[in-house]
């Protein structure tokens, strides 16, 4: 009898569940919170990395790419349903999914395709006939589709008014640069009509304004910095990526350390583990390398412990000029870890002070790594940091690691961490995956209706 | 330097010397008042100072005590008590307890003096808090140096430990040592407060502050700041701003020390020199001008003694070179009865008895000379009466005895007679010619023409007396003289016939002229048996003479002529070797 009890309980639990998680709603409005303010829905040059996510994210609403890339850096399908490789990597050809309209109706054909992607890569031949499209370059592009795969390869036009127009879950219905974005569901996307009826992204609030609406229940969707969970659980859901930003010491041509020595001197005395644990919350990894270890899995062999007594046997003989270093002020981290980098340096005996007038010597800077992709996030870290183009060819230890190397050696980049990005999410939204790798993924979202 | 210019002087000089040493007197003690002010006036500053540091102290420490005793340090006491925390948590606790307090400056730092939190560098967690160990169980507040992203500074400071458990939790806060900690004081007029914060080894002028922020010329006072830290004794410097004294000021450093009597500041209290320097210029002016008057009244005074005290003495100085000069009649009044009285009366005596002494000379002088020419004119005129006298006894022997012979004997006679009284008429008229010298009748002369004209004279004579020789040299060029030609003649005659009478066995005469500047030389030389020194010395005496016949007139007519013409005669002699007459006349008539 007992046992015929608990049983009918655990089924009625069981049921009750099932109930509140596999139901899901059409309709209603989500409310995003957004820090940037931009004039346009495009990716800006020289983007911070809060700008860059802002913007990837909004993208990511409208428009789609051919092909995406998972955590584990393997191409998923998306407006291309299949690909191949000839040539040694120098032409590929892939068939586009049939029947994809953009936003205004017209088909997202592959003539179409190659008359984007052709505007966005000189450098490339782009052709498009029927369902297939084919793309050649002179040199080898081994990793193409992970670059198709990057946010600036998004397939997307303009519309008379210069509006974008993309064949995403979402098109847009109002656009007020710098304040508000209004977005409606695609009746007609080719992944499915989106749960959601609506989007509003209120744009240019500050993180604090953000966790307090969100508090208040005023918004469904925020940034935030990656923090653990509050212990009472709250009414937030934090979601927190792979680590896909670097944050790192970049030395310009013109700094006056130009001596190895003083850079490597440097690159000894940053205590990494206490800016990790104190002043990111325990968020991030410390490193020395260029990519995170989820992404290459040799991280470790770039050593990250401090050693003072190294960086000043390092340092004597050396000449040893008065640094600057600077930030970027709309970091609300940067500061206090660019003021503990300059304590270490001090200890070591290096004298760094932090300044945001007039031309550093040494920058910190957070750059991120666009693609799950070891190789291509490699290229664009090496581009964003002014390094050299590495000579990677291939996703193997063997192709990565001397890569990466070459870049760190001559102690002209410092990487300090890799970090996450996190945001938070209102009691309301359900259904919410956000990608691994920084996306929201909103499509598969629904609200919970009010129940006020 | 005349007496009454030493007297003057000797006034001057006491006067001077009063006034200065008056001046001085006053200068020093009021140098001494005035220093002795500035000393009260910064140990009025100092106790200020002090005050006002105990009082920020105390309310440091109050502050410092209610952010111990807040709810957020009790919690964060409470949770490093529980165990190992997430002290990312507490980084920015500091900065706002330090708001809520109003402090510049706190830090939380746990068990090991390791900083949990720090509100004036948030970055600086997990580093020491060098401070603890000693400040640990101090009640009050103490300076101490605080490092920050911009540099050091000064600080006071206070801590309290938060006991919730058995790891205390310490809070340690303070408020900045600057200016504005300087504004607060309250400063007398014409003082000023610097604050040096002793936070480098060396000197640094940045960190020498006054209400303003960094002081400026702050490098002046570096020999001052350094003397404090070197003696870590209080010490005091003139300033110097300008080369204008009045600009100067002076300080008196005194040490701010640290709880382990380590010196972390210097407190600098500075006072203007102008009022003393004004002070002083002022007694120096009056003080010149008094010692001015005092010299003028001092000139005055001295001249009216000196010319009172030496007015006897000048007298008898003026009588003295008159006395020298020859006037023995020179008389000095005697005004008083003091010494310069006797003297007076004693150099009168002197005069009457120099003119008395002298008179008798001049007559004794006389009777000599007429001694001495009756004495030459009885030789003179013996030795032609003689003959004179035998003639006429003879004539008068033989016209009484041999009158056959008187005819013979009376034309011997007579012959005899006449040649005699001859003889006397010559020796007559030369003491006639001697005592008729007339004065010279001056003209354009040239010596060389008297002198040529002389030897020609002497022309027949010399060649009778082969043996002797004559050398002319006579300078050409010789300029003419104002003299009288025929007075010359006479006298250079006399040397030329002396010469020649001084070479009996022969010899050489040597004749020079020449010109020496404003006046001619002549020099008439020969080689003959030359005169003793006595000889050389009577030899111008009238009358005398070294020669058998001679009448002693021929070099005193010399003499004569050449003291009428203004110039001098001497005589050079060697014995066996020869005599030279040397005669200088001036060129012009004097």
């Amino acid at each position: 009898m007992r046992r015929i009890a608990f049983l009918l309980l655990a089924a009625a639990s069981l049921l009750g569940t099932a109930r509140g998680e596999t139901r899901p709603r059409y309709g209603g409005t989500l409310r995003v919170i957004l820090q940037s303010a931009p004039n346009s829905l495009e990716i800006p040059a020289n983007a911070g990395p809060v700008e860059y996510w802002d913007s990837v994210r909004m993208l990511a609403l409208i428009a789609d790419n051919l092909v995406t890339m998972d955590a584990l850096g393997r191409p998923q399908s998306q407006l291309a349903l299949a690909w191949q490789t000839e040539l040694n990597g120098k032409r590929w050809q892939l068939t586009l999914r049939h029947g994809v309209k953009f936003h205004d109706g017209s088909a997202a054909s592959a003539v179409t395709v190659a008359q984007i992607l052709g505007a966005l890569h000189t450098d490339w031949s782009v052709h498009g006939a029927g369902d297939s499209l084919t793309i050649e370059s002179e040199t080898a592009m081994p990793s193409l589709l992970a670059e198709l795969a990057l946010p600036r390869n998004a397939i997307l036009k303009r519309n008379a008014s210069a509006a974008p127009v993309g064949t995403g879950p979402f098109r847009v219905t109002d656009f007020q640069p710098g304040k508000l974005l209004k977005l409606a569901a695609n009746e007609e996307s080719w992944a499915g009509r989106p749960f959601l009826d609506t989007i509003e992204v209120e744009l240019g609030r500050s993180l604090r304004d953000q966790a307090i609406a969100l508090e208040l229940g005023k918004t469904d969707l925020t940034e935030t910095l990656p923090l653990p969970p509050a212990p009472n659980g709250g009414t937030q859901r934090i979601r927190t990526s792979l680590p896909v930003e670097l944050m790192a010491l970049v030395f310009p041509a013109n700094s006056r350390a130009q001596d190895v020595r003083v850079r490597e001197a440097l690159a000894l005395a940053v205590d990494r583990k206490p800016i990790q644990q104190v002043l990111l919350k325990g968020a991030g990894e410390p490193t020395a390398g260029i990519l995170p270890n989820w992404m290459t899995g040799y991280s470790a062999v770039f050593p990250v412990q401090a050693n003072l007594q190294r960086a000043k046997v390092v340092l004597a003989d050396s000449r040893q000029p008065a640094l600057t270093m600077s930030y970027d002020p709309r970091d609300p981290q940067a500061q206090l870890v660019a003021e503990r980098i300059a304590l270490n340096a001090r200890d070591a005996g290096i004298t760094l002070r932090v300044s945001l007038s007039g031309a550093a010597d040494v920058s910190l800077v957070r750059i991120v790594l666009p693609s799950s992709d070891p190789a291509t996030s490699l290229r664009e870290a090496a581009r964003e940091l002014g390094l050299p183009q590495p000579a990677v060819h291939g996703n193997s230890v063997d192709d990565l690691y001397p890569a990466e190397r070459s870049l760190v050696e001559g102690h002209s980049v410092i990487p300090l961490f890799h970090l996450p990005v996190a945001s938070s999410a209102g009691a309301r939204l359900r259904n919410w995956q956000p990608g691994r790798s920084g996306g929201w993924n909103l499509s598969e979202v629904w609200l919970e209706a009010d129940s006020r | 330097m005349s007496f009454r210019k030493k007297l003057l002087l000797i006034f001057a000089l006491t006067v001077v010397l009063c006034v200065v040493v008056i001046s001085v007197s006053v200068l020093s003690t009021m140098r001494n008042s005035f220093e002795r002010a500035n000393d009260d006036r910064a140990n009025a500053v100092a106790a200020q100072f002090r005050s006002e540091f105990q009082r920020r102290g105390d309310e440091v420490a109050r502050k410092v005590e209610a952010a111990a005793v807040s709810e957020s340090v009790q919690r964060i006491a409470l949770e490093i008590n529980r165990g190992p925390s997430d002290s990312g948590g507490y980084v920015s606790e500091a900065r706002s307890l330090a708001d809520q307090q109003h402090l510049d400056f706190l830090e939380l730092v746990d068990r090991q003096g390791a900083i949990l939190s720090s509100a004036q560098w948030q970055a600086k967690f997990g580093y020491p808090e060098p401070a603890i160990p000693s400040a640990i169980g101090s009640a009050g507040a103490f300076l101490k140096r605080e490092e920050l992203p911009s540099g050091s500074t000064l600080g006071l400071f206070a801590v309290r430990a938060v006991r919730v458990g058995e790891q205390p939790l310490y809070v340690i806060g303070g408020e900045r040592l600057d200016q504005g900690f300087l504004s607060t004081l309250d400063i007398p007029a014409g003082t000023r407060v610097l604050l040096y914060q002793n936070l480098n080894a060396n000197w640094n002028p940045k960190s020498l502050l006054d209400l303003n922020g960094p002081a400026a010329g702050a490098d002046k006072f570096a020999p001052l700041v350094d003397q404090l830290r070197r003696s870590a004794q209080e010490a005091r410097s003139v300033i110097h701003w300008s080369a204008d004294s009045a600009d100067a000021e002076s300080f008196h450093a005194m040490p701010l020390n640290g709880p382990n009597q380590q010196l972390m500041g210097v407190l600098l209290v500075g006072s203007s020199r102008r009022p003393l320097v004004e002070l002083q210029r002022q007694v120096v002016s009056a003080a010149m001008l008094v010692g001015g008057a005092g010299i003028l009244v001092a000139v005055l005074a001295s001249l009216w003694f000196a010319a009172r005290i030496t007015r006897p003495v000048v007298s008898l100085a003026e009588a003295a070179r008159r006395v020298a000069a020859g006037d023995l009649y020179a008389k000095v009044e005697v005004e008083s009865s003091d010494e310069l009285g006797e003297l007076a009366s004693a150099f009168n005596r002197m005069t009457e008895d120099l003119l008395q002494q002298k008179e008798r000379t001049l007559q004794a002088e006389r009777v000599a000379a007429w001694r001495e020419l009756a004495r030459r004119l009885a030789h003179e005129l013996k030795n032609p009466l003689f003959p004179l006298q035998v003639t006429v006894e003879n004539l008068v022997r033989a016209k009484e005895k041999a009158p056959e012979m008187f005819e013979e004997v009376f034309r011997e006679g007579t012959s005899t007679l006449l040649a005699e009284v001859n003889n006397l008429k010559t020796i007559i008229g030369r003491f006639s010619e001697f005592a008729r010298m007339p004065q010279p009748q001056r003209k354009p002369t040239q010596l060389n023409e008297v002198m040529r004209s002389v030897l020609r004279v002497f022309q027949a004579q010399l060649r009778e007396k082969s043996q002797i020789m004559v050398h002319t040299e006579l300078e050409p060029d010789l300029p003419m003289i104002s003299a009288d030609p025929d007075l010359l003649h006479r006298a250079l005659s006399n040397l030329v016939l002396n010469a020649i009478d001084a070479l009996p066995q022969g010899g050489e005469i040597t004749v020079r002229t020449q010109s020496a500047g404003d006046r001619v030389e002549l020099s008439v030389s020969d080689t003959g048996s030359g005169l003793t020194q006595e000889e050389c010395a009577r030899l111008f005496t009238p009358y005398y003479t070294t020669k058998e016949h001679g009448t002693g007139l021929g070099l005193a007519i010399v003499q004569s002529v050449v003291s009428d013409h203004g110039g001098k005669i001497s005589v050079e002699s060697t014995k066996d070797s020869g005599t030279t007459f040397r005669i200088e006349l001036p060129r012009e008539a004097r």
